[in-house]
């Protein structure tokens, strides 16, 4: 039985203050994110589970994901487009296309969409588990809950994340490709030839990091937020609601870090 | 429907898919009447439930629950703009750099912040707060019954709970728009000056001469098209929410899936009408 499991008696005194509610918070979130990087290698894995869950996450994201792909690569490329024809150099379009979408775009749109549709179910199963006291059941029956039913949801979002962002990257350039072609008559062997110019290796890599670290923390976020629901089933809509809202914020802030140390890396 | 009734049907599923295929259309007729209904009865929430729309003004700016204790709507707002402004540093002075032109980066500053990132990050950082609570809260009240509740007390629920969320949330992003923007601009400038250590005159001097007044009105009156077309959805998957508590936060999820597509969208084509002809771009500033 791991530490978030077990039930620790805090002082009525740090209970009662609400300023400690969100240190508690932040406190239960890492309890239960080293518990479950502890049993990942525990056996046994449940795959069942795991496919289920990768099934799902990948079946409800594939279309808003390319959905949202398209529009957001082709603003930026068109954003660029503007500059790069005043300068003379629509040549170029292929260089902002391919870099927009491989570092920013792929992951944070495929997590957005991984958070907003994935997180945000599995927070509301679990959260209907918990107030239906099911978790509790389990752990009474001697199943660790973490195990069977965290940890392939975490790592479901995490696989899926990864695969859907190369999938957004190549919709993206495509998009973005069309739309510099037929419709701001960018030479097509111009675009591909300059797809290359500053996005690397190292950019791909960078960014397919980016997206299982954006898989991980949206799905234990949404783990989290759904095994510790209290207050009935109002408390649901609104641990999912703070799901999104936490895994947004998170999302923005492993972006910029991740941001930093890769073009420190490939620069 | 007596023909579906018989005990076998010829092409089982084929008629399954044409069955399917028309309630998708009918579910589309039945949202694009939610909204009509929800816009025109914008006056009648302004004129008849004007207390309950300054209640949700206040809420909407300061958040609920957890989210008040960090801040609220603002700071989140703030802090997801203060990132992506902080990425212009980031990419874009390294990028020139490479080539020889750090000095651009304010430009980059004026530019994407404005056109680009500031209106995305803020429609993003719109359904993840405002628009996610707003489902979550009409979801709840409909599961429980409460909506019904009200239309049997004699208060138009559309107009009650829909129309003034809708205003209420376009309002509320005229000041969070204010931050979000400042909070780009800033981040970049920091980024760029304290951190990348480029001089704060060159960086003044290029952010000012190419920070167009222009763009700036265009990329306000994007934020506020996006917050409606925002509030909708949201409002819509609230207020039609069904299957339990769990229901309510597939609600949730459905309603931010949605709403981001339609702001990408929204805002592609708000600013290929604004500068498809000419750009309104000029190298000489």
């Amino acid at each position: 039985m791991g530490l978030s499991s077990q039930r620790v008696e805090l002082p009525a005194v740090i209970r009662s203050l609400t300023a400690s509610k969100p240190i508690r918070g932040i406190g239960g979130f890492f309890a239960m994110t080293l518990d479950t990087l502890a049993a990942i290698p525990r056996k046994p894995f449940a795959w069942r589970e795991f496919l289920l869950q990768s099934w799902f996450v990948a079946r409800v994201s594939l279309l808003p994901t390319l959905l949202l792909a398209v529009p957001f690569t082709v603003l930026i490329v068109f954003t660029f487009n503007v500059l790069l024809l005043e300068f003379g150099a629509a040549d170029y379009s292929g260089t902002g296309a391919a870099y927009g979408s491989v570092t920013q775009v792929g992951p944070v749109v495929t997590v957005l969409v991984v958070a907003g549709a994935g997180a945000t179910a599995m927070c509301a199963d679990l959260g209907a588990r918990t107030i239906r006291e099911e978790l509790d059941a389990l752990r009474v029956m001697g199943v660790n809950p973490i195990q069977t039913l965290v940890v392939p949801r975490v790592l479901a979002a995490t696989f899926v994340a990864v695969m859907l962002s190369s999938v957004v990257i190549l919709v993206g350039i495509i998009g973005g490709f069309l739309f510099s072609v037929f419709v701001q008559h960018v030479t097509p062997g111009a675009f591909a030839s300059q797809l290359t110019l500053i996005t690397g290796l190292a950019d791909v890599v960078t960014s397919l990091i980016k997206a299982a670290l954006f898989g991980l923390a949206a799905g234990l976020i949404a783990c989290y937020k759904g095994i510790s629901v209290g207050g009935g089933p109002a408390g649901v809509g609104n641990a999912v609601n703070e799901t999104v809202v936490f895994t947004f914020v998170a999302l923005f802030a492993i972006n910029i870090l991740v941001t930093s140390v890769g073009v420190q890396a490939t620069i | 429907m007596n023909l579906s009734s018989t005990a076998s049907t010829l092409y089982p599923g084929l008629r399954r898919a044409g069955r399917g295929f028309v309630l998708g259309f009918y579910r589309l007729g039945e949202t694009a009447q939610f909204y009509v209904k929800t816009i025109t009865s914008i006056g009648d929430a302004f004129t008849h439930y004007r207390v309950e729309l300054v209640r949700l003004i206040a809420v909407m700016g300061l958040g609920t629950g957890a989210l008040a204790v960090i801040g609220g709507t603002v700071v989140i707002v703030g802090f997801l703009t203060l990132t992506t402004g902080a990425l212009i540093a980031v990419q874009g002075y390294n990028q020139f750099a490479s080539v020889g032109v750090e000095a651009l980066t304010g430009f980059a500053s004026a530019y994407f912040n404005v056109r680009v990132l500031a209106p995305l990050t803020a429609g993003i950082a719109l359904a993840a707060t405002i628009g996610a609570g707003a489902t979550a809260q009409l979801g709840a009240m409909r599961i429980n019954e409460e909506i019904d509740a009200l239309e049997v007390i004699g208060i138009r629920s559309i107009s009650y709970l829909a129309s003034t969320r809708v205003v209420a949330g376009v309002i509320v992003l005229v000041p969070l728009y204010c931050v979000a923007v400042l909070m780009a601009f800033l981040a970049a400038r920091f980024g760029t000056t304290a951190i990348y250590n480029q001089s704060t005159g060159v960086y003044d001097h290029y952010f000012n001469t190419f920070l167009n007044p222009t763009d700036l009105f265009w990329s306000f009156a994007v934020a506020l098209i996006m917050a409606m077309v925002i509030m909708l959805v949201h409002t819509y998957y609230g207020y039609t929410a069904s299957g339990g508590p769990a229901g309510v936060g597939e609600a949730v999820g459905r309603a931010v899936r949605t709403s981001l597509v339609s702001a990408a969208v929204t805002i592609l084509f708000i600013s290929l009408a604004i500068y498809g002809q000419s750009g309104n771009f000029n190298l000489s500033g």
